[in-house]
């Protein structure tokens, strides 16, 4: 029976590939997601082992609380002729390496806008990490090396000028050498290296290293060496030996990356789960139109669950296959999202693609599985069909007991999925399981809403059928009626394509929300009205010298500032604080629950001002005292002052001053600072002066008017829902090759009655035009469904983020051109289909059995 | 108009052959015929003796190895398909053994579906006149799973007539239908002739239907053996008896 099943399934070996095909684009994203993070993983863990590798120590600070847009602690260069000391130690010193932005002779920035730049310092002997494969090592203050493959994206040449800039102002440099790292590709990381002291310059960070890097004597153990060394060194160090920091990198990236491969594995699993949509109704046409076959079968003696057997067996070759194909898939797909990420500025560093066995393994299970279950229920099916089918045309009826079964399940699966979703949107806990949460239950509504679409289909056809009969007449009529006359196969077809419009229409309208409430922040907050400067990048911090440089200009009243950095309540949760100017509240505005500008302006170094909601969380009032754990491993304590309106802004949760944010929280750059312009002087002149200015001496940081920094954070939201666009696509073209395959499935059927509409008197253009209707009617009930769920899911994942201030808008004429897109799918779906139809010989299809 | 002698279709010397080498079947062998205008033809034969074959040659819905076609004056083994679309619109009606009727439209959508199709206004007399003939005033809006083979092939019939065209073709129209509804069939292909003034060409296997006609060609190893009145059905079975 089993060779029988594969031979038959050999025999319709074509429309068996279109079934693959629905396995085989999923899985070779789900695949892709892998190999891409786990090449970039295997990418950094040989970036980290090539830069220890004269290395057996590592001193670094402690940073307890990891930061994200904020300056990372430092240690003392103090700490260095203790090391040094220290038996056993054979070559020690300290290094810089921190973020920063490399210029070319013409002011151009050097690498793409969101990948990492570093300078570095460099290392004696073999502490030393770059190899230089072209000039020498920076010897002195106006020397400076970069990366080959910056140097070559960039066309410099040695000898040029480029531009360095960090934390204080540009300096300019002669290029004297280019460095490679190892073999691994940075992505589009770039190093820029000059001597410590030039580099502890332009960090700011005189007296101070981000790292100590020891090489042990031979003989000496780095365990060793490292318990030597810790021993001496005070508490908020973190001592470690080499191989000790690369792993904990290592793990850092793949933690990051973790949040990277569940992101995009999301949208490999949502395309599965459309896939299956296919699989679903492929097996269920397939086997209606086999019936005799069955039947036959049956006659001859077979048994059910031979019958049974026979169609699983199909479903599990076609998962393999799929699979297998979908692995191959999945490096063209890691090459593919690499591309995607690229255009979008966002270069990942690689090494040769790496294929994983749990790569494998999962892409194997997922295949057959989803093939498996989206099979059983046509297979089932085939079950009862009698012997006597063999000689009639027989469908067998859908029991009642097993439609109020279908209903039952239906009404279940949604109501779970109703809970699963009011819990995760209600309850607390962390963002993650929220998430899970809100998502599992949606797709449980979707999954219960899919056995329910049958009954709607008729509805929604006549609705978006209405106007193509209108126009044209019989064609439109038959289309309209044809994608009624199999209801629940027209409502699987559609419902596939109803998750990615889902999806999309969720995207766009909360999109729509951020930007309008990304709008509403600006208007509210920066309530001076004046210009606002931050780094290029949007949340990066702006040299320190920018502000009190901006207060020089002609024109400006004054400059407020905000310094920000993660801490951690101790014992809790993450905490964003910040540190305004006193006189904050002339740029940015602060509703008052408690206090009032006077506690803000005399507020003293152990008091803080809170947002009502972490006031609430934490059970504090005025007066009430609460200790932080900072990125500098302190743990101040702050009673509290006074108490303002949480919103959506860029003050976060805690209020402090900043001098303390400079000593305990060791965050001595703004995040952004606000310019008030004097009433007399005239803003865009003022803006233009400063611009100028910024651009010369900090190209590193912007000034924006406030309809330029709403237009910048739309832009930034506009690129991230690009980027959902883009991953959803895949979802949406599976689902039109599952109209297309439906379409072509349907076509089958009905071959004899298109021979008799050609007969008496059809073109082959009406043919063309019926067909294409009925896609497009398919098309806009799964759009009509998909936009009508996705409004409804934006709506109620609104409702939570309301309190923050989020605000909710409907972008209609988007929505309306959603459909309109729709639309335009189910014509390009039906092409195939549609030509094949038109070609059918009269006189062949008349004979057609 | 047709030939001067009166006949709708002309075919001149048909052959057909299907496949070739060993494996060839000369379906039709040199087939000359005429068919008069408002005369039901009835064309018999033993299985496989070329009926079907010669019927989709006469209907341009095969084009024959040799030979041609002369239907309503237009020479029509040489037409493309558009041409032969139009063609259909104008000058054909069909009728098939299995009834082929739209199961997404009423009794009546499916009567005046050949109009729907060329995008031409129905005559309402006349149809009004098609749907008394055929006697389903009762059930116009009924769709064709809620008809009986016999109510259907009676729509399928009215559906031929509806565009008045030169000549209709039916293909064992009764090859399905129980003998009261086949009676019924041929009752009304014989008044469309009569009354309506139809030119009607019908394959048949059943000598009864045969009866019906005014002119019974047989045909045997794809040629004509005989060519005359039939008589009634008792002779046209003695006549079978005479060429087996
Ligand atoms: N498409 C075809 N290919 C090959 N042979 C055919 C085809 N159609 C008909 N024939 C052969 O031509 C001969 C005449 O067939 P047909 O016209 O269908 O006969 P009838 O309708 O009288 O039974 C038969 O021998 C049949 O097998
Ligand atoms: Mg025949």
């Amino acid at each position: 029976m089993t060779s029988l099943a594969l031979k038959s399934l050999w025999a319709r070996k074509v429309r068996a590939l279109t079934t693959t095909f629905a396995v085989v684009l999923g899985i070779a994203f789900v695949a892709g997601t892998y190999v891409l993070t786990d090449t970039i993983l295997a990418a950094f863990d040989e970036i980290f082992a090539e830069s220890l590798k004269g290395t057996s120590v590592v001193v670094t600070a402690k940073n307890p609380v990891e930061q994200e847009n904020s300056e990372v602690p430092t240690i003392s260069a103090g700490l260095l002729p203790r090391i040094q000391r220290t038996p056993g130690v054979e070559l020690a010193a300290g290094a810089i390496f921190t973020p920063g932005a490399f210029f070319d002779s013409e002011g151009d920035k050097i690498g793409s806008k969101f990948s990492p730049k570093f300078i570095s310092s460099t290392l004696p002997g073999k502490l030393e990490s770059l190899t230089y494969v072209d000039g020498h090592r920076p010897r002195g203050p106006t020397e400076a090396s970069i990366d080959k493959g910056a140097a070559e994206s960039s066309g410099l040449q040695l000898g040029e000028k480029i531009g360095l800039v960090s934390a204080g102002r540009l300096r300019q440099f002669e290029l004297v050498g280019f460095t490679r790292l190892g073999g691994a590709s940075f992505g589009g990381a770039s190093i820029a290296q000059v001597t410590l002291p030039t580099a502890q310059a332009l960090t700011h960070k005189r007296g101070r290293f981000d790292q100590i890097s020891v090489a042990a004597e031979p003989g000496v153990s780095p365990a060793a060496l490292k318990r030597r060394i810790a021993a001496q060194m005070p508490a908020s160090v973190r001592v470690e030996t080499a191989g000790e920091n690369a792993s904990r990198q290592s793990e850092k990236i793949d933690e990051s990356l973790g949040f990277f491969q569940t992101f995009l594995l999301v949208f490999g699993f949502i395309a599965v789960f459309v896939g299956s949509f296919l699989i679903f109704n492929t097996f269920s046409i397939t086997v209606a139109q086999r019936i005799s076959e069955f039947g036959m079968l049956r006659t001859l003696g077979a048994s059910r669950r031979q019958i049974l057997t026979s169609v699983m067996v199909e479903a599990v070759a076609i998962g393999l296959i799929g699979a297998l194909l979908g692995i191959a898939g999945g490096f063209v797909v890691a090459l593919g999202l690499n591309a995607l990420f690229e255009a979008l500025g966002i270069d990942l560093p690689t090494t040769s693609l790496v294929l994983e066995a749990r790569t494998v393994i999962v892409a194997l299970l997922v295949g057959v599985l989803v093939t498996v279950v989206a099979a059983f229920m046509p297979a089932l099916r085939s079950t009862r069909v009698p012997p006597i089918a063999a000689l009639h045309a027989f469908s067998p009826p859908p029991s009642r007991r097993r439609r109020r079964v279908a209903v039952v399940i239906s009404i279940l699966l949604a109501a779970l999925g109703l809970f699963l979703l009011v819990s995760g949107l209600t309850k607390g806990g962390g963002a993650g399981s929220r998430a899970a949460l809100v998502g599992g239950g949606a797709l449980l509504i979707v999954i219960g809403g899919s056995f329910y679409t049958p009954k709607l289909v008729p509805p929604i056809s006549n609705l978006a059928g209405w106007p193509l009969q209108r126009l044209r007449g019989l064609t439109g009529r038959l289309a309209r009626e044809n994608a009624q006359r199999n209801t629940s196969r027209t409502a699987i077809t559609a419902a596939a394509l109803m998750i990615g419009v889902a999806l999309v229409a969720f995207v766009t309208v909360f999109a729509a929300g951020l930007k309008s409430t990304v709008a509403q922040v600006v208007d509210e907050n920066f309530a001076g009205g004046g210009l606002v400067i931050q780094n290029t990048d949007g949340f990066s911090p702006i040299p320190a010298g920018v502000a009190g440089a901006a207060e020089q200009v002609p024109g400006v009243e004054s400059v407020q500032s905000i310094r920000s950095s993660k801490a951690k309540l101790v014992g809790g949760e993450d905490v964003q604080v910040a540190a305004p100017t006193p006189e904050i509240e002339m740029a940015v505005s602060l509703t008052w629950k408690a206090g009032g500008p006077t506690a803000l302006r005399n507020l003293g170094d152990g008091e803080a001002i809170v947002s009502d909601s972490f006031a609430s969380a934490n059970g504090l009032a005025v007066g009430d005292s609460f200790r932080l754990l900072t990125a500098r491993d302190a743990r101040p304590q702050f009673k509290v002052a006074g108490e303002f309106e949480s919103k959506l802004g860029v003050l976060g949760d805690v209020l402090v001053t900043q001098p303390v944010m400079a000593r305990a929280f060791g965050q001595r750059q703004d995040t952004s600072a606000f310019v008030l312009v004097e009433p007399g002087a005239d803003a865009a002149t003022v803006q233009a002066i400063l611009s100028k200015g910024i651009e010369i001496a900090f190209p590193i940081a912007e000034v924006l008017n406030q309809g330029e920094l709403k237009e910048d954070r739309e832009t930034q939201i506009g690129q991230l829902v690009n980027l959902f666009y883009g991953l959803l696509a895949l979802a949406v073209l599976i689902s039109l090759f599952g109209i297309a395959n439906t379409l072509a499935l349907s076509i089958h059927e009905r071959t004899r009655e298109l021979g008799m509409l050609r007969a008496i008197g059809m073109s082959r253009r009406q043919v063309r035009t019926m067909i294409r209707y009925e896609s497009v009617i398919t098309a806009l009930i799964g759009a009509v469904l998909g936009l009508v769920l996705g409004v409804i899911f934006a709506t109620l994942i609104a409702q939570p983020l309301k309190g923050e201030g989020f605000t909710l808008s409907y972008p209609v004429g988007s929505l309306i051109g959603l459909l309109l897109l729709a639309a335009i799918f189910g014509v390009l779906a039906a092409v195939l289909p549609a030509r094949r139809a038109a070609r059918l010989d009269v006189l062949e299809s008349l004979q057609y059995e | 108009m047709a030939g001067a002698n009166g006949q709708v279709v002309v075919a001149d010397q048909l052959s057909r052959r299907y496949g070739t080498g060993a494996a060839a079947v000369d379906a039709l062998v040199d087939v000359s015929t005429g068919f008069d205008r408002d005369r039901f033809t009835a064309i018999m034969g033993p299985s496989g003796s070329g009926k079907s074959t010669l019927m989709h040659i006469l209907a341009g819905l095969d084009r024959p190895t040799t030979g041609t076609v002369e239907l309503d004056g237009v020479e029509i083994t040489a037409l493309d398909d558009g041409e032969l679309t139009q063609l259909r619109r104008d000058k054909l009606g069909f009728v098939f053994q299995f009834f082929n009727l739209l199961p997404v439209l009423t009794a009546e959508e499916n009567l005046v579906l050949p109009l729907s199709i060329a995008g031409r206004k129905p005559d309402r007399e006349w149809v009004e006149q098609l749907i008394r003939t055929v006697g389903l005033e009762e059930r116009r809006s009924h769709r064709p799973a809620e008809l009986s083979g016999g109510q259907q092939q009676r729509v399928a019939v009215a559906r031929a007539l509806v565009s008045k065209p030169a000549v209709v073709f039916a293909d064992e129209p009764t090859g399905n239908l129980d003998s009261k509804a086949s009676e019924d069939v041929l009752q009304l292909l014989r008044r469309a002739v009569d009354e309506f003034g139809q030119t009607v060409v019908m394959v048949t296997h059943d000598p009864a239907a045969a009866a019906h006609a005014d002119r019974l060609i047989t045909l045997r190893d794809g040629r004509i053996v005989h060519d005359a009145a039939p008589g009634s059905a008792d002779d046209v079975i003695e006549l079978m008896k005479q060429l087996d």
